[in-house]
C-alpha cells in the first residue's frame, strides 16, 4: 500500500508540471491557433536561465525562478512579434514550420553556448520527509505546491481581471472581441508571455529531481501535445486534467508494468482515448 | 457624422464593395437595404475596421478614419452589434456587457452607470446576468449583443440585421428597443431585410446591391416607392 501511495506521489509530481507546461501550449492555441511546437524549446531555455543564475551568478532558487520567468516571457514575445505576428494571414502550415524552426534554433543556440552536456541543477531544498512510511523528497512537495498555486493564480487572473477576461473572450470569439475594442496584438503578447513563463516556472521546479541539455524539451512537448488533444485543444481545465491523467498513468504504468514503457503509456493512452472520445474529454474551449 | 466617399473593399480579387458613398448625420436612424450577399455585412466590417477599405475615405466628425484598426474605431464610438452576434458564449451574460465596455475600462463609475442604463433597457437580462451567454434563447442573445455594444458608449451605432432569426413579437419589440436607443441620442446605421419594420422606425434609407449603392431616399419615399416594396416587402 505505501508503494500504491508512493506512485500516487509520483503521479501528482509529474502530473502537475505536465499541465503546466500544457496550460502555456493550450492558451496559445486557444488564441491564435498556433501549435507551438517551440514551447519545449522554451522550457528548456527557462531551465538554462535558471541554471546559470543560481551556478554561475550564485542568486537563490527563488531568484533565478523569478529571472528564468521574465527572460523567458520576454523570449516568448519576442518570438510572438518577429515570427508567429508577420504569419498571421499566411497559410496554417507556415506557422507549424517556423515553430519547429524556433524550436531548433533555440537549441542550437544553446548547445553552441553552453554545450551538450547533461547538468545536475541544485536545490536549497533537499529535506526528505518520512510521514507513515512514504518517502517524501521536499522538491518534489514543492513542485506540487508550487505548480497548483501557479494553476490558481492563473484561473483568478482569467476569471476575476478584465485583462484576463480579454484573453478568454478572443479565445471565445475573435471578432466579437476585435468589436468590443480589444487589441489583438497586446492579447497575443501577453498570451505568449503567459506561456513562457508557465514553462519556465515549470522547468526550474521540475529541473533538480531531473536534468538539464539543449534537448530536454523533447518528450515533454511531445506529452504536451497529447495532453492538450486528450483534454480538448485550448481547454485550459482539460490541460490541467489531461496532466494528471498522463502523470499518473506514467507514474503507475512505469512501476506496476514496466519503467521501459514509462514514455510509450502515453501515446498508447492517447490512442485509446481517441478512439473512444475524437473530440477529447472537455472540448468547449477556454472557460 | 459619417461620411464615405467612393469607399471600396475586396475579398481577394473580389470586389465586394464599389464606390459607396454615404452620410449618417448626428441623430439620424438610417436603414441599409439589401438582400443577403449585398454587401451589408462587408460594408459595416469596412466600417468597423475589421476589413481595410481598398480604396476611398471614410471620415467620423470630419477626422479621417480610414484603415484604423477595430479597437482604435471603437474607442472613436463606432461599436457594431455583428450579424450573428459574435457573443462570448461561455461566460455570464454580466461579464459580456462588462467586455463591451473593454475601452472604457479605467471609467468604473461610468460603465456602472451605462450597465444599469443596458440592463433598465432589457430588464430580463438582469434577471439572467449569472447564466452563460449561449445558453439563453435567440432573442435573449440578441439583447446580450445589443446590450454589449451600448456598454461601448457608442455615438454611432452599427446594427447588423438584429432581428435574424426572431420570433415575430421579439422582432417587434426589438425594433421599439432601437428606436428608443435613437431617440436617446444615439446615432443608428441599421442593415435590415425586413424592409418594412425597419424603415417604419427610419428617417433615410440606402439600398445596396451587389456592393454598390442604388438607391436613396427618406422613410417615405422609401416606404411609397415600388420597386422597393415589390423587392424588400413584397407587397
Amino acid at each position: 500500500m505505501d508503494l500504491f501511495f508512493q506512485q500516487v506521489l509520483n503521479g501528482l509530481t509529474l502530473g502537475s508540471i505536465y499541465g503546466l507546461v500544457a496550460l502555456g501550449l493550450t492558451l496559445v492555441y486557444g488564441i491564435l491557433h498556433v501549435p507551438n511546437f517551440a514551447h519545449g524549446a522554451i522550457y528548456m531555455v527557462g531551465a538554462y536561465v535558471s541554471y546559470l543564475t543560481m551556478v554561475d551568478l550564485g542568486y537563490n532558487y527563488w531568484v533565478a525562478m523569478a529571472c528564468a520567468a521574465a527572460a523567458v516571457a520576454a523570449l516568448s514575445v519576442l518570438c510572438e512579434r518577429l515570427v508567429f505576428n508577420p504569419l498571421r494571414d499566411a497559410p496554417p502550415i507556415h506557422d507549424k514550420i517556423a515553430a519547429i524552426g524556433i524550436m531548433m534554433f533555440l537549441e542550437a543556440a544553446v548547445q553552441m553556448q553552453w554545450g551538450a552536456e547533461f547538468r545536475r541543477m541544485p536545490t536549497p531544498y533537499t529535506d526528505i520527509f518520512n510521514i507513515a512510511g512514504l518517502t517524501i523528497p521536499a522538491q518534489r512537495v514543492l513542485i506540487i505546491m508550487g505548480a497548483f498555486s501557479l494553476m490558481a493564480v492563473l484561473h483568478l487572473f482569467l476569471k476575476k481581471t478584465m485583462t484576463g477576461a480579454t484573453i478568454v473572450a478572443m479565445a471565445q470569439n475573435r471578432e466579437g472581441a476585435f468589436l468590443v475594442g480589444i487589441d489583438a496584438n497586446r492579447v497575443a503578447m501577453m498570451t505568449f508571455a503567459i506561456s513562457g513563463a508557465l514553462a519556465a516556472v515549470g522547468a526550474t521546479l521540475f529541473a533538480p529531481i531531473n536534468l538539464v541539455y539543449p534537448s530536454m524539451g523533447h518528450l515533454l512537448i511531445m506529452k504536451a501535445f497529447v495532453i492538450i488533444i486528450l483534454g480538448g485543444m485550448g481547454s485550459i481545465p482539460g490541460a490541467i486534467v489531461g496532466g494528471l491523467i498522463i502523470g499518473f498513468t506514467e507514474a503507475f504504468g512505469g512501476f506496476y508494468i514496466s519503467t521501459d514503457y514509462k514514455d510509450i503509456i502515453a501515446f498508447a493512452l492517447l490512442v485509446v482515448i481517441l478512439s473512444v472520445k475524437p473530440t477529447g474529454l472537455f472540448t468547449k474551449g477556454v472557460r | 457624422m459619417l461620411q464615405l466617399d467612393h469607399v471600396e473593399a475586396r475579398y481577394g480579387s473580389f470586389k465586394a464593395l464599389e464606390e459607396v458613398s454615404m452620410s449618417v448625420e448626428q441623430g439620424e436612424l438610417v436603414v441599409l437595404l439589401g438582400a443577403n450577399g449585398a454587401g451589408k455585412s462587408t460594408l459595416f466590417n469596412t466600417l468597423s475596421g475589421l476589413l481595410k477599405p481598398s480604396a476611398g475615405k471614410i471620415a467620423l466628425n470630419g477626422r479621417d478614419v480610414t484603415g484604423l484598426k477595430p479597437s482604435a474605431l471603437v474607442a472613436a464610438g463606432v461599436v457594431q452589434c455583428p450579424e450573428g452576434r459574435k457573443l462570448f458564449p461561455e461566460m455570464s451574460v454580466l461579464k459580456n456587457l462588462m467586455l463591451g465596455a473593454y475601452v472604457h475600462r479605467r471609467d468604473k463609475a461610468g460603465i456602472r452607470q451605462t450597465l444599469e442604463q443596458v440592463l433598465s433597457l432589457f430588464p430580463i437580462l438582469d434577471e439572467k446576468k449569472d447564466e452563460a451567454a449561449g445558453s439563453l434563447s435567440g432573442g435573449q442573445q440578441q439583447m446580450v449583443a445589443i446590450g454589449r455594444a451600448m456598454m461601448g458608449r457608442p455615438t454611432l451605432l452599427l446594427l447588423d440585421e438584429p432581428s435574424l432569426g426572431l420570433a415575430p413579437l421579439v422582432v417587434k419589440q426589438m425594433f421599439e428597443t432601437i428606436k428608443g436607443i435613437n431617440e436617446q441620442g444615439t446615432t443608428v446605421l441599421l442593415a435590415e431585410q425586413n424592409a418594412f419594420a425597419a424603415l417604419k422606425i427610419a428617417h433615410r434609407a440606402y439600398v445596396i446591391e451587389n456592393g454598390r449603392l442604388v438607391m436613396e431616399g427618406d422613410k417615405d419615399t422609401m416606404l411609397g416607392n415600388e420597386e422597393i416594396r415589390r423587392a424588400y416587402i413584397g407587397a
